[in-house]
């Protein structure tokens, strides 16, 4: 496994990290280093522990074991400010949707302790980029599911964080906002913001991301830029990479029973 | 977003809060969006006859208040009339206790069991104080509102007749009696939650809901009858197995303090009364966080459905329905008609209610003369409110909450949709209709003896033709396919056209009474009337592309 050597500074450190749910042991000696500015892509099968690692991180998982600091302070309940400089897109789209796009983003901006003035103008503002300024007024819950992932992709920027944790974030988004999307999550980590970045759409994983890490079974099972995983794995496109390190190669077996199956009639 | 006049209120207690430890302002916050959004939900109470022009912004549960405070008035005779405290105010506090509990878990479960609060707010810069101390003070004012809607009436004219100390005393029960209810509730819900999944708690608080729709109708219905119920001369002495029955332990107070009995018994129950929602509390605060815990249960239904194979349903639909398409649609209805709870919500307070009518009117009947009078007259007749629930449910068939499904009907290669009408009809009239029909003819049959069978049956009849009229309604839209919140529920003209109707047919069935053999070639007629009406229905009203 590759380190990717940096002399900027470190904004995540996790070590040793540990959790079980009761018998089960979710993540099985988790280290990872993040340096500032980097747009990770964090990948791995259903159930590898990925959404638990970021819900640890956030602070929203407690009972494990190990070392997590954030901006170098460690994740605790207590301390709750290293929130302030975190912004977060969950993987299901969780939002008070009876409230107006108007209100529930001034909502988030007050509880990260921006002026509510300042914020219902500069979500206004954001909603317009995204096209959405017609329905700011509107309920959430009359929304599409792409209008909903932008609220919630606003929401997640509105206080300017460091630090981005991305859980499917460009789900339901059409194409032309997918690649606006990505323009800012290039500019955002050329600013020097860090991005968390876990899906399962390999192909944007790949293009989008400066390092991959692998995660399957609790452990990381590969950690380097696109092309350092390409020379070691020996595979041309990262959905082959993924198939190899997480041992599925049976796909073709079960795709032909499955199309078996459908034609049984 | 508007500035609550409670939260002003509560301004005042802002140096306490912080006292704490507690954000206030952010704590402040949470409350503003909760109000928010609770003056956009439509609390149970209102099911029946909600009408969804939606006034700008007004909340729903400030006007569900207006209810609670006319059902108070059934309660202040309770409290005025004599002097048999333990007894008085032991039924006040029962009915209380019952409503605000009920109520609690109808219309604030969502309160307690909000699993998105962890995802939303705590990942924002948010301690995990200061949203529960949110929560709380959120239950708190629901609370305050809703004991305050019940008893202010009854307290405050209950002070004028027995004076200052049962104010005194009054308050301080409502307050325990509060404090119980919610430590009551929570430990409810996390023993559900511990042995079940989460789809089970939320059928358990949908009966609940469905529950409270009836019980309030039928107060209303026994609220005329307040004044007779309320038998003052019933003594009531203290025993133990009313260690049991929380509402005497809040009514032993009055009896110890304002008429000065004192036994072992009193004093033992106002000691329960004082201690046991304290200890509670404590107790409450150690399990929240298993009961946090228990709560990720909500998300996650793990729970492997167990199919459950009905063999009578089988059989059933084989004789019930013809064609292939039909039987389809016929498990199809009974499905998403078992399991949408919201549909449940809708209809069953309506069962319920048609359970319970025809004997409201016997009872006025038996009031009025005698019970031998009322077995030899024509009352059995009262059977024909049941059908009252039939035009509410009929069209309540076009809804559901999942709605959007219904492409699946245009995308299926499927003839005509009529077997869909007559299959979801035939669903209603088997899952809902006939158990209210098969238990009222037997208390029926009880009462009034065989002779009623015949007329039973014309009954069951007459209200299958009344479910194919019925069904007019439901014209030009297919069952399953609106959104509740489209329900015009006030569709007022039409409902009393049908029972207008209604009415015509009991009274064909009484004029036929008179006749000799009126009742069967009645029958027969009805038969034949409600076989022709049903082929002609299939052609035409469920008829459509």
């Amino acid at each position: 496994m590759t380190i990717i050597e940096s002399n900027e500074e470190v904004v995540l450190r996790i070590k040793d990290l540990e959790k079980h749910y009761g018998m089960k042991n979710v993540l099985k000696g988790i280290d990872l280093t993040v340096y500032r500015g980097q747009i990770i892509g964090y990948i791995g099968p259903n159930g590898a522990g990925k959404s638990t690692t970021i819900k640890i991180l956030l602070g929203l998982e407690g009972d494990y074991y190990g070392k997590v600091e954030v901006f170098g302070e460690e994740v605790t309940e207590k301390n709750i400010d290293y929130k302030r400089r975190i912004g977060y897109v969950p993987e299901i789209a969780e939002l008070y949707d009876n409230l107006t796009a108007c209100e529930y983003l001034t909502f988030v901006g007050e509880l990260y302790g921006m002026d509510i003035k300042r914020t219902d103008e500069k979500a206004q503002r954001l909603m317009k980029v995204f096209g959405l300024e017609e329905v700011y007024h509107a309920r959430i819950a009359s929304y599409s599911k792409g209008m909903r992932q932008k609220v919630l992709i606003i929401s997640s920027l509105l206080h300017n964080p460091d630090l981005l944790f991305l859980d499917e974030p460009l789900s339901g988004l059409d194409a032309n906002s997918v690649m606006v999307f990505k323009e800012i999550l290039a500019i955002l980590a050329a600013q020097g913001k860090t991005i968390f970045y876990s899906s399962h759409i390999m192909d944007v994983v790949e293009k989008i991301s400066n390092r991959i890490i692998l995660i399957n079974d609790g452990k990381i099972v590969a950690d380097g830029s696109f092309n350092e995983l390409k020379e070691q794995n020996k595979e041309g496109t990262l959905e082959q990479i993924f198939n190899q390190l997480t041992g599925f190669n049976e796909y073709k077996g079960l795709a032909e029973e499955f199309v078996s199956i459908v034609e049984e009639g | 977003m508007k500035n609550f006049q409670t939260l002003r209120f509560l301004d005042l207690f802002r140096g306490l809060f912080e006292c704490f430890g507690i954000n206030y302002p952010v704590m402040r916050r949470i409350l503003t969006v909760k109000l928010t959004m609770d003056g956009r939900r439509t609390p149970t109470i209102f099911n029946q006859n909600a009408k969804k022009k939606k006034k700008p912004e007004e909340n729903g549960f400030i006007k569900s208040l207006g209810m609670y405070v006319l059902l108070s008035v059934m309660l202040i005779p309770l409290v005025i009339f004599g002097e048999n405290y333990l007894y008085q105010m032991s039924i006040f506090y029962g009915i209380v206790m019952f409503l605000v509990m009920t109520s609690m878990i109808s219309d604030f479960s969502n309160v307690l069991l909000d699993v998105r609060d962890k995802g939303i707010l705590l990942t924002k810069p948010v301690e995990k104080k200061t949203l529960n101390a949110a929560k709380t003070v959120h239950i708190c004012i629901y609370l305050f509102f809703l004991t305050g809607a019940l008893t202010v009436a009854p307290v405050v004219i209950g002070a004028f007749r027995h004076g200052i100390l049962f104010l005194l005393l009054s308050l301080i029960g409502l307050i325990l009696v509060n404090l119980f209810i919610v430590v009551l509730t929570a430990i409810i819900y996390y023993f559900i939650l511990r042995f079940f999944d989460g789809e089970k708690l939320k059928d358990i608080i949908n009966y609940v809901q469905i529950g409270l729709s009836v019980s309030i109708a039928i107060g209303y219905q026994v609220l005329a009858r307040a004044f007779s119920i309320v038998d003052m001369k019933i003594s009531f002495s203290p025993s133990w197995w009313q260690f049991f029955i929380p509402p005497i332990w809040f009514g032993a107070p009055f009896e110890l303090f304002l008429s000065h009995h004192s036994n072992v018994y009193l004093i033992g129950f106002s000691l329960l009364a004082l201690l046991v929602p304290i200890i509670a509390i404590v107790i409450y605060s150690r399990m929240m966080p298993a009961f946090e815990r228990n709560l990720q249960k909500l998300t996650n239904n793990s729970g492997a459905g167990k199919r459950k194979e009905r063999q009578w349903k089988n059989g059933l639909i084989n004789i019930i329905c013809r064609s292939n398409e039909e039987k389809v649609f016929f498990r199809f209805a009974d499905n998403m008609m078992r399991n949408e709870r919201e549909f449940r919500l809708k209809v069953y307070p309506s069962l319920g209610m048609s359970l319970i009518l025809p004997f409201v009117f016997m009872f006025n009947e038996i009031q009025m003369n005698s019970f031998a009078h009322l077995v030899s007259s024509k009352w059995y007749l009262a059977i024909y409110m049941c059908n009252l629930m039939i035009p509410n449910a009929v069209t309540m068939l076009k809804y559901s909450g999942k709605y959007k499904g219904a492409w699946i009907y245009k995308t299926a290669p499927i003839q005509s949709l009529a077997p869909l009408y007559s299959a979801a009809l035939k669903v209603f009239i088997v899952n809902l209709f006939l158990p209210v029909y098969i238990i009222l003819s037997a208390i029926f049959i009880g009462i009034f003896g065989m002779k009623i069978i015949d007329d039973l049956l014309v009954m069951f009849v007459t209200a299958i033709l009344y479910t194919v009229i019925c069904s007019n309604y439901l014209k030009g839209t297919l069952p399953f396919s609106e959104s509740f919140e489209d329900a015009q529920q006030s569709g007022g003209l039409k409902i009393i056209l049908a029972l207008l109707l209604m009415v015509v047919f009991a009274g064909i069935h009484l004029a036929a009474t008179f006749i000799p053999f009126g009742v069967v070639i009645y029958f027969i007629l009805l038969i034949i009337g409600t076989i022709f009406a049903w082929k002609l229905a299939n052609r035409t009203v469920w008829n459509f592309s």
